[in-house]
């Protein structure tokens, strides 16, 4: 490790303004990760256009990464409380954290996720800081010939694993690709599908692509559901005050660490995101656990699994995305989005040109998940209050915040434009049942990919066949079909399994539920039959007082005649 | 009103026909550089996306029609009219904007969807309208980002 780079970028992480973003990114992440709907990628867009003017680009990554952080933990607030995952990856959360906040112990429940996504946080952190040197090194021989192929190869598994088939994923990232191609080119300067119009003569900016893709169909989707259930809101479990004791801290380290283990080797696979690694780490943990009878029934290591390894995923995803530039998953494409728009190429020249940067932003990540704990101690209550406020509040200045922020990408209505039509095209492409994420990283990876096309066409005189001719690019494209067949088959597998074991949850919570209601039942109907019991004593007393009352009234009465 | 959309059909359908176009256009569309710079033609990148779109467009119809592999999305309209409708009159905000400037835009737009959404209580909507004008300043004097002002004088 380059310990002088480490130095010079600890100070630049640990300066008043950064931890200010940091505390401010874990607040943001927290809050939209626990509304259900919302996603951590609506927090990181909604982050972009404030970093804008941010004149450290560290800075702005540290921000984006602190919302990531939070939402992560956000998402199991609502798993907990409302039995409804706040993100995609606290869906896991919800079999043992629903459970054990029906019998009363929220507290606990949501310490335990606090814990846990603390430790797999921060276990993948540190798994990045040590790991980023060493990829870097291995690969520092790669020309633009590889970094092409690598590009092919980010695409690909993004493409075979999102959604049930193939070619429509190919389709979703070729239109993105596309799309990023219409406009100016850069090396020839000609002029590519504009078909005369201005808003496209200057091609399409990935912010509002960005906004228009994730943020608002998100925020759509979540008021049509508002408008067809009448803008109901389910009963949250109250929080108490009996937390997590050291004892029981100790007990579910273990769990934390196997299931962080798991999760940062998955998380650092392009292509697999924290919603796979969840259902694995904690299908390992409860294998190996010596009482695996008890999960799916408030157990405190299933919500241990389930939280560490959405979390440890954060910092493992982040290893392919600085030290080849290929995002893992959703999120960190969008946050080579991130690096885009700043100017920042992620790949092993980030660690030779900008190391301080790389660094800065490996402790940054790291600072802010030493910082979710306290942050998440004294924050989570409050923040579980989010869930009950109505979600008209918030859907209207979302919907503000990112025209106005697609409209910043280049202070020109063409972006507002090209956000409504992008908003449509995505609307229909869910329609058809084609996934976007595959086209909004296409969008992303294009520039990137055409740079080291053309660099590496014009290195070797327009000979096409040298993407196969080179042998580290050649294993690259091979492990790349080797890797999304493969991934294709295991990740239908998982999805099969996932859903049965879901189901099977489901089915079981809702069964103590009933059992729960049950017993609620008997009891109203005991109390019911004593409250009668107490009533008719009441009444046969009453009566007697009534009746034997009557002759003093009669009494009284005749006393009050004149 | 409720229909089956065979979406491996449509859409290899109409992602067929639209790769066909914009590859039927691309001559005039994406024109070659008068003199050669060394640099790859630009139409390389778009003409590779544009065959794979077309090569899956095929594949989906063929899946479809010959192997009967169908993934049938089912459209029920009143799932999807506020939907669509939301979108509509985010479409029209656009419009609002550039014509009569962020603020009013705004609060017009926002009470139509709050009224839409069955909101009746008047504090969301000066909420809402104060939103609008505290985001206006915050990217005109935070971020120097001077959002459309319309017929608005500042």
């Amino acid at each position: 490790m380059d310990f002088t780079m480490i130095t010079q970028a600890a100070a630049q992480t640990f300066t008043l303004y950064n931890i200010a973003l940091i505390f401010g990114g874990l607040l943001i992440g927290m809050v939209i990760g626990c509304i259900p709907g919302l996603s951590v990628t609506l927090g990181i867009i909604l982050m972009l256009p404030l970093t804008y003017n941010m004149e450290d680009a560290a800075s702005a990554i540290i921000l984006m990464l602190a919302v990531y952080v939070g939402g992560m933990y956000g998402g199991s607030i609502s798993a907990i409380t409302l039995n409804t995952p706040g993100t995609n990856s606290a869906i896991a959360t919800t079999f043992d954290g629903y459970p054990l906040a029906r019998k009363g112990k929220v507290k606990k429940a949501l310490d335990v996720s606090l814990f846990a996504s603390t430790f797999g946080g921060l276990f993948s952190a540190l798994l990045l800081l040590l790991c980023a040197q060493l990829i870097t090194k291995a690969v520092s021989k790669f020309t633009s010939v590889e970094y092409f192929a690598l590009g092919i190869m980010g695409i690909s598994l993004i493409a075979g694993v999102s959604g049930e088939s193939l070619p429509k994923a190919l389709i979703s990232g070729m239109l993105g690709l596309l799309m990023a191609c219409i406009g100016k080119d850069s090396v020839t300067g000609v002029s590519r599908y504009a078909f005369g119009s201005n808003v496209l003569r200057y091609g399409i900016n990935i912010l509002p692509a960005m906004i228009a893709l994730i943020a608002l169909m998100q925020v759509v989707d979540k008021l049509r559901e508002f408008r067809l259930s009448g803008g109901k809101i389910k009963d949250a479990n109250k929080i108490d005050s009996d937390g997590m004791t050291g004892k029981e801290a100790k007990s579910i380290l273990p769990a934390c660490f196997k299931s962080s283990a798991i999760a940062s080797i998955l998380g650092a696979m392009p292509g697999v995101g924290g919603g796979v690694a969840q259902f694995m780490c904690y299908n390992e943990v409860r294998r190996s656990s010596k009482h695996p009878e008890e999960f799916g029934k408030g157990c405190m290591e299933g919500i241990a699994a389930a939280e560490s390894s959405n979390n440890a995923v954060v910092g493992s995803a982040m290893i392919p995305l600085l030290t080849l530039g290929i995002p893992g998953d959703g999120v960190t494409a969008l946050l080579l989005g991130a690096f885009m728009l700043h100017g920042i190429t992620p790949g092993p020249t980030m660690f030779t040109k900008q190391g301080v940067m790389a660094y800065t932003i490996i402790i940054g990540c790291l600072v802010a998940n030493i910082f979710l704990y306290p942050i998440g101690k004294a924050l989570t209550r409050a923040v579980a209050k989010v869930i009950q406020v109505r979600y008209t509040y918030l859907a209207c200045a979302i919907i503000m915040f990112c025209f106005a922020g697609a409209f910043a990408a280049s202070g020109h209505v063409k972006e507002l434009i090209l956000t409504a039509a992008i908003l449509i095209l995505s609307y229909v492409l869910t329609i058809l049942d084609i996934d976007n994420t595959p086209l909004l990283l296409g969008m992303i990876l294009e520039p990137i990919m055409e740079k080291y096309f053309v660099s590496a066409s014009m290195a070797y005189d327009r000979d096409y066949s040298i993407f196969v001719r080179r042998p580290i690019s050649l294993v690259i494209l091979i492990i790349t079909v080797v890797m999304v067949i493969s991934m294709m088959r295991v990740n239908r597998r998982v999805n099969a399994l996932n859903a049965e074991q879901e189901a099977a949850m489901a089915a079981e919570h809702e069964q103590m539920g009933s059992a729960e209601d049950a017993v609620r039942a008997v009891e109203t109907a005991k109390a019911d039959a004593d409250a009668s019991f107490e009533d008719s004593i009441a009444d046969a007393v009453f009566e007697k007082e009534h009746v034997t009352a009557k002759p003093d009234v009669k009494v009284n009465k005749d006393q009050d005649k004149p | 009103m409720k229909f089956k959309i065979k979406t491996n059909l449509v859409s290899g359908i109409l992602m067929a026909l639209f790769s066909g176009y914009m590859l039927y256009v691309m001559p005039k569309q994406v024109k070659v550089p008068a003199y050669d710079s060394g640099a790859p033609s630009p139409r390389i990148i778009p003409g590779i996306c544009l065959i794979v779109i077309l090569i899956c467009s095929i594949v989906l119809i063929i899946e479809s029609l010959v192997f009967k592999k169908e993934k049938i999305v089912e459209f029920d309209w009143n799932n999807e009219k506020p939907a669509i409708l939301l979108i509509a009159i985010l479409c029209i905000y656009v419009f609002l904007i550039i014509k009569i400037g962020f603020i009013l835009a705004s609060a017009i737009t926002f009470t139509v969807v709050l009224l839409y959404c069955g909101e009746r209580k008047p504090f969301i909507y000066i909420f809402t309208i104060a939103l609008a004008v505290g985001i206006y300043f915050l990217f005109t004097l935070v971020f120097h980002v001077s959002l459309p002002a319309g017929i608005l004088p500042f």
